[in-house]
């Protein structure tokens, strides 16, 4: 999964929890201040990721840093789909 | 102007202490949530530590402590807001304890511990009759009480533990016969997925929260079968690798509402109730906003709201509980009144009002306890505010703005780029009060445009 499919799956994900259009997202975009996002849609936000990408994700891994822009959201997950195509992802 | 303590806070005193006197070093630990929750197993959740604001937050407690009382924070007011709250508003200020030496990332009280010279005057204080009152305990706080020798003027950190869970709340209002939103307990993840299964039976969105979960966190909202199904895979997922599959949440069926509540009791030590208020609370997306007073409430809602104070508040005293508990509630759109969503047997966000209520809302005025979000491009400091929002600090026929905590508004300076936390902007606490609804809107809109013209987001961050 390139770098670009990340970023598209990550911004469809957030739409689905928003329940809105959100056009014009980059990955400087951040999540709480530009997006309103708040602490309360996180899990739900990786639920949706879960869903999009096919990934397994686990929450409690991650620290709130993963969660300042669409970038740093991505970072997390390009280091999650890397491990997964080496075959160290257990 | 007034340098008294509010008949509010000598009625908290008595309720406590047995005397209206009694001197309180206040310590307004807004994380000891998080504290509690760390004995529980709830959502899977990223790790979180406290973000700045919530810190910053402690400060709330110089409108609820008094003269002759101490209030012990990691930063120090600002000096212009000091003289403002003084000068201009004619409270009564207590005095204020800044450890020698601070670290954000922990709880103040663990700041204490780690200040020779503060815990010191502490102790002095203990000497004198001074009762330890924080927002509720914890191990820090109970540590705290230990090492300083100033006894506790709250129950210990168990009680504390033990009353605030929400299972604890979802099960007493159905042992108290109250009327309860229709919901379970899960322990366990075999419960977590035996109560998705019996609600997806009947259509509607359910939410899971956790049993400690903090204000605006620890809650997922099901809207889907796809939803629950991916929730259950997570916690099924976490369990497996842990082999641990206890769990502590409630479920519950989502009730489209009109109306958040809020209402306040004191349980004092002999186990009477008393019923301190009630306000409606503004909330999104279950992240407290601010209060309305008075709400619009029948005289059978306000009736069954004070049933079910007495009875929570006696069911708490039972349980070997006293002092505040904040106890939110909903009004449906059918105006079904829900008593109990939840307990919060510790100081609220309404707690730290109660002075400035009595102080400055006036019997048939309307007021608005809220927060507005700002950034500053750098610190300022309390007057450059005050030149922003010029006149409408002053009363006038419109209404006038009361600042209630200046701290947080540089909290988004502080937290930015730390990497401590998501990039929350600052906040500005206020009460707003006016003749009537219409005025009170019109306060609020110039507020706002006010800050707006000012405190301008930052450029390019």
């Amino acid at each position: 999964m390139t770098r670009s499919e990340i970023v598209a799956a990550v911004v469809r994900s957030i739409g689905e929890v928003l329940q809105r259009e959100i056009p014009g997202v980059t990955e400087d975009t951040r999540l709480f201040d530009d997006l309103q996002l708040d602490s309360t849609s996180i899990l739900e936000l990786l639920m949706a990721v879960e869903d999009t990408m096919d990934v397994e994700i686990d929450p409690e891994g991650l620290d709130m840093d993963s969660f300042r822009t669409v970038g740093t959201l991505v970072d997390y997950l390009q280091g999650l789909v890397d491990l997964v195509a080496t075959g160290n992802a257990g | 102007m007034t340098r008294e303590s509010t008949d509010y806070l000598r009625r908290l005193k008595t309720a406590l202490t047995g005397d209206p006197a009694t001197p309180l070093a206040f310590l307004c630990n807004f994380e000891v949530e998080a504290q509690w929750a760390r004995h529980h197993v709830g959502l899977p959740a990223p790790a979180a530590t406290p973000t700045a604001i919530v810190q910053r937050m402690e400060e709330l407690g110089i409108l609820l402590a008094g003269p002759g009382d101490v209030l012990v924070v990691k930063h120090a007011p600002d000096e212009g807001y000091l003289r403002y709250l003084e000068e201009d508003l004619g409270v009564g200020l207590p005095a204020v304890l800044v450890p020698e030496t601070t670290t954000e990332d922990r709880p103040t009280a663990e700041d204490l511990l780690n200040s020779p010279r503060a815990l010191d005057r502490l102790s002095l204080l203990g000497r004198r009759g001074a009762r330890l009152m924080p927002m509720g305990t914890s191990e820090s706080e109970e540590k705290l009480a230990v090492s300083a020798q100033v006894p506790l003027a709250v129950p210990d950190a168990t009680t504390f533990e033990r009353v605030n869970s929400k299972i604890y709340s979802r099960r007493i209002t159905e042992e108290l016969g109250l009327p309860a939103v229709p919901g379970w307990c899960c322990e366990s993840l075999g419960e977590l997925r035996h109560a998705l299964a019996e609600a997806a039976g009947a259509p509607g969105a359910v939410v899971v929260k956790d049993a400690y979960g903090v204000s605006g966190k620890g809650l997922v909202v099901l809207d889907t079968p796809a939803k629950a199904d991916r929730l259950l895979r997570i916690v099924e997922r976490r369990a497996a690798r842990t082999g641990d599959d206890r769990l502590a949440v409630v479920v519950e069926r989502w009730i489209p509402k009109r109306a958040d509540l809020n209402y306040q009791i004191t349980v004092d030590r002999r186990g009477d109730v008393r019923f301190d208020f009630v306000k409606q609370a503004l909330t999104e997306r279950g992240v407290h906003q601010g209060h309305l007073m008075p709400p619009d409430l029948g005289a059978d809602q306000h009736a069954l709201l004070r049933r079910a104070a007495a009875e929570i508040g006696g069911r708490l005293a039972a349980d070997g509980f006293f002092g505040v508990a904040g106890i939110d509630a909903i009004v449906a759109e059918d105006e079904r009144v829900h008593p109990v969503l939840e307990i919060n047997a510790r100081l609220n966000m309404s707690t730290y009002q109660g002075g400035m209520t009595e102080l400055f809302h006036q019997p048939g005025h309307v007021a608005l306890a809220r927060h507005y979000p700002v950034r500053t491009a750098a610190p300022i400091v309390f007057d450059d505010l005050r030149r922003v929002l010029g006149p409408l600090l002053s009363p006038a026929p419109g209404g006038r703005v009361v600042v209630t905590c200046f701290g947080t508004v540089n909290a988004g300076t502080a937290n930015a780029g730390t990497g401590d936390g998501p990039p929350y902007q600052g906040r500005l606490y206020t009460l707003l009060t006016a003749p009537d609804h219409d005025r009170l809107a019109a306060l609020d809109e110039a507020a706002r445009a006010a800050l707006s013209g000012v405190l301008q987001p930052r450029e390019g961050s």
